[in-house]
């Protein structure tokens, strides 16, 4: 579905990302870990054509992504509150979310009456806009948002940071369902261990913009990370 | 306390984005205080002249007197509007021990050193020197000078409350839609005796007082109003505003536009930036006036043309300008949404045309000055729509400023779609519809003139497609810029 070819990103001769091949298949729930400025979210940037490869491309679903715009009706993302119009109230987000994405209003409607559980009556039936919201609330309308218009691709920047328990596990009881039953390829980074192990069949470990581990996550994943980052810490 | 929060406002100023523009900027920024300055100073001497010239039987002092409140008015209009009021940061503050007191008085102390109460300084202290050398009274115009001053920081703080408080807002609002109500319909006017009333002002200086005492009031209702609310959700703090959601959907009928049409309407209604724009573009209907009525200009047609063009121009040009930057909050979402960039600019047009065709209504009661000028101003819309309207979604994209949505403009201290690629965009917008309207004029008579300005905006309707293709390919060169200017933290 997705694959990376000698991808580099330089900002004035520091690189800051380095991947030779990388390739997700179909329907795989990838998590993406690595500390502050592993190059996670400039990943994530050159999988939507936000930023400019220094080197080499990204093919998803085959197509280019920095050459054609073809990737956009079946890719859909959410990386961090500027993904949201802040002066839009939830409900008018999703349906001009769901506009530009072909769905109409009943089908958004549909789509949002399987979240109740998820929203626990506090993103729709406001009155509030979304700047108003706090960063948690803000976090999963957009998460949702995301879910219109049944994607092939979804794209999550750190969906759990900010998220009370509840809905953290309701988000990861969300994703697994994505992947597996619907075939949808998500893409997740995460400080969290824990949670990335708990959700992603695969986990690749990012550092100072390389790939340096990737691993199909077993029951030994979360220890072999453990280890990996506290030994980090030790040097 | 204070010396140190002045320090603090001082690393807020030097070290923001703003002071860290090009060179460029800072002269052009210069260059209009300057002009604003000096203008107000050439008004402030000539003033005196003027008046006695003009009306040579009146005392110029009274004349003035006369229309002070509309001047006051005015004032309290454009504060209203423009005059940004310190949000300061107060939340690191509740915390630790400063007396809540010191905080409101150099909150409120420093809305006085705004802008707008040094412009009528460059008035009045020159009319009053005038005065002076004319030899009037040193104590009485002494005495109204501090008065007049008294008075500017009245407006001062009404705009703070009324800005802050709904209740007072409305209460203004209506007191002033009563008098200028009453005032127009000549049941009574209310000028007159606040007219004679500074006249009286004038000649009994020690009344000086009682503007000075009204300005010290409303210091004190200020600040018992923050001192009340002197909590983080409250009034000094930002407002979460509850929603007013209107039912657009009746404009799904622009099909796949719509969205983005729906979407800019929410933006202009629910924004403070925007709403400011709207305003300023409706100030610029009345622009025509300033053209039309005078003699001077009657034998230079080509600034008429240029004056018919801004009656319909306004919101064309203030909102068009900032095109791309309107959505530079979320503009990563849209970037990475299923659009294509083509609709986006096709609806932001359809708004100018829109807002054009609005302004050209409002501008019938131009017909007053006689069919050729209201042809004129017909010609200069057809123009904003076919040709200053591309222009004007062209020159955005150079523009990659980040803006804020609900954050009023500072006057002159706000940067914001002011750089050196936009002035000379702007040129294009001014001289393109004096040029078409001159030459053939020159050649053959005024109404050709207006021909060929209405032509180029047929034209530019006609091939509308093309010229969007065009557009469409400079936005999608800068993409990745746009993308990283308007991520800055501002």
């Amino acid at each position: 579905m997705i694959t990376t070819s000698n991808l580099s990103k330089k900002y004035n001769e520091s690189t800051v990302l380095n991947i030779e091949n990388l390739e997700i298949p179909k329907g795989q729930s990838f998590g993406l870990v690595g500390n502050n400025g592993a190059g996670k979210t400039t990943y994530f940037s050159l999988l939507l054509d936000l930023i400019q490869p220094t080197t080499g491309h990204i093919e998803n679903n085959g197509v280019m992504v920095h050459e054609s715009e073809n990737w956009k009706p079946f890719t859909s993302s959410f990386i961090d509150e500027s993904f949201l119009i802040g002066y839009l109230t939830a409900e008018e987000y999703f349906y001009f979310i769901g506009e530009l994405r072909g769905q109409k209003a009943s089908d958004v409607d549909a789509l949002l009456s399987q979240f109740e559980d998820f929203f626990h009556g506090e993103i729709l039936d406001q009155k509030k806009y979304l700047r108003d919201l706090s960063k948690g609330n803000q976090k999963k309308a957009g998460i949702v948002a995301a879910l219109i218009g049944e994607p092939e691709v979804i794209i999550l920047d750190e969906p759990f940071a900010n998220l009370d328990p509840t809905t953290q596990i309701r988000l990861k009881g969300i994703v697994k369902d994505l992947a597996e039953k619907k075939g949808v390829t998500v893409l997740i980074s995460s400080h969290d261990l824990l949670h990335v192990t708990d959700v992603c069949e695969r986990i690749v470990v990012l550092e100072k913009g390389e790939v340096i581990k990737d691993l199909k996550t077993s029951e030994a994943t979360l220890k072999e990370l453990e280890a990996h980052f506290s030994k980090v810490a030790e040097v | 306390m204070f010396k140190r929060f002045i320090s603090l406002e001082w690393k807020q100023f030097r070290r923001a984005s703003y002071f860290q523009k090009g060179m460029a900027i800072k002269i052009l920024l210069f260059l209009a205080v300057l002009y604003f300055g000096g203008a107000a100073l050439m008004l402030g001497v000539g003033l005196f002249f003027i008046i006695k010239k003009a009306i040579p039987t009146v005392d110029p002092i009274q004349v003035v007197n006369n229309f002070l409140i509309y001047w006051f008015l005015f004032d309290l209009l454009i504060r209203y509007f423009m005059q940004q009021l310190p949000v300061m940061n107060v939340k690191p503050l509740m915390t630790i021990p400063v007396k809540r007191s010191t905080v409101i008085h150099y909150l409120l102390g420093k809305t006085s050193v705004s802008f707008f109460n040094f412009l009528p300084l460059f008035v009045f202290v020159p009319f009053s020197i005038v005065l002076l050398t004319q030899g009037y009274p040193v104590i009485n115009v002494f005495c109204w000078f501090i008065a007049m001053v008294s008075m500017t920081f009245a407006n001062n703080f009404i705009n703070f409350l009324i800005n802050k408080n709904n209740v007072a807002f409305y209460v203004i609002l209506a007191i002033l839609v009563t008098f200028v109500g009453l005032e127009y319909y000549g049941v009574f006017k209310a000028s007159e005796p606040i007219g004679s009333a500074f006249n009286y002002l004038y000649n009994h200086s020690y009344l000086a007082i009682l503007p000075i005492l009204m300005a010290a009031g409303l210091y004190y209702v200020n600040f018992n109003f923050i001192k009340k609310g002197f909590y983080l959700d409250d009034a000094v703090s930002k407002k979460v505003k509850e929603v007013n959601a209107t039912d657009l959907s009746w404009m799904n009928r622009f099909g796949a536009v719509a969205p983005f049409i729906k979407n800019d309407v929410k933006l202009i209604w629910r924004n403070v930036r925007p709403r400011q724009v709207m305003f300023m573009s409706f100030i610029f209907l009345f622009y025509g006036l300033m053209f039309y009525t005078q003699e001077t200009y009657k034998n230079m047609p080509a600034f008429l043309a240029f004056a018919s063009m801004f009656v319909t121009g306004g919101f064309l040009m203030t909102f068009g300008q900032l095109v791309p930057s309107w959505d530079s909050e979320y503009y990563k979402m849209l970037m990475s949404q299923n659009i294509p960039y083509k609709t986006y600019l096709q609806s932001k047009w359809y708004l100018m045309v829109f807002a054009v065709v609005i302004s050209f209504i409002l501008s019938t009661p131009y017909i007053y000055f006689g069919w050729d000028i209201f042809g004129m101003i017909a010609a200069g819309a057809l123009f904003n729509i076919g040709l200053n309207s591309f222009i004007t979604l062209y020159g955005g994209v150079l523009n990659r400023v980040p803006v804020e949505l609900n954050v009023k403009a500072k006057a002159f201290s706000n940067t914001n779609g002011f750089n050196p690629t936009q002035l000379l965009i702007a040129l294009p917008k001014f001289l393109l519809p004096m040029l078409l309207f001159y030459v053939p004029y020159k050649l053959i008579n005024f109404q050709a003139g207006i021909v060929a300005l209405a032509l180029s905006g047929v034209l530019g309707i006609v091939f509308r497609n093309v010229v969007f293709k065009k557009i469409e390919a400079v936005y999608q060169k800068g993409k990745y810029k746009t993308i990283a200017a308007f991520s800055e933290k501002k």
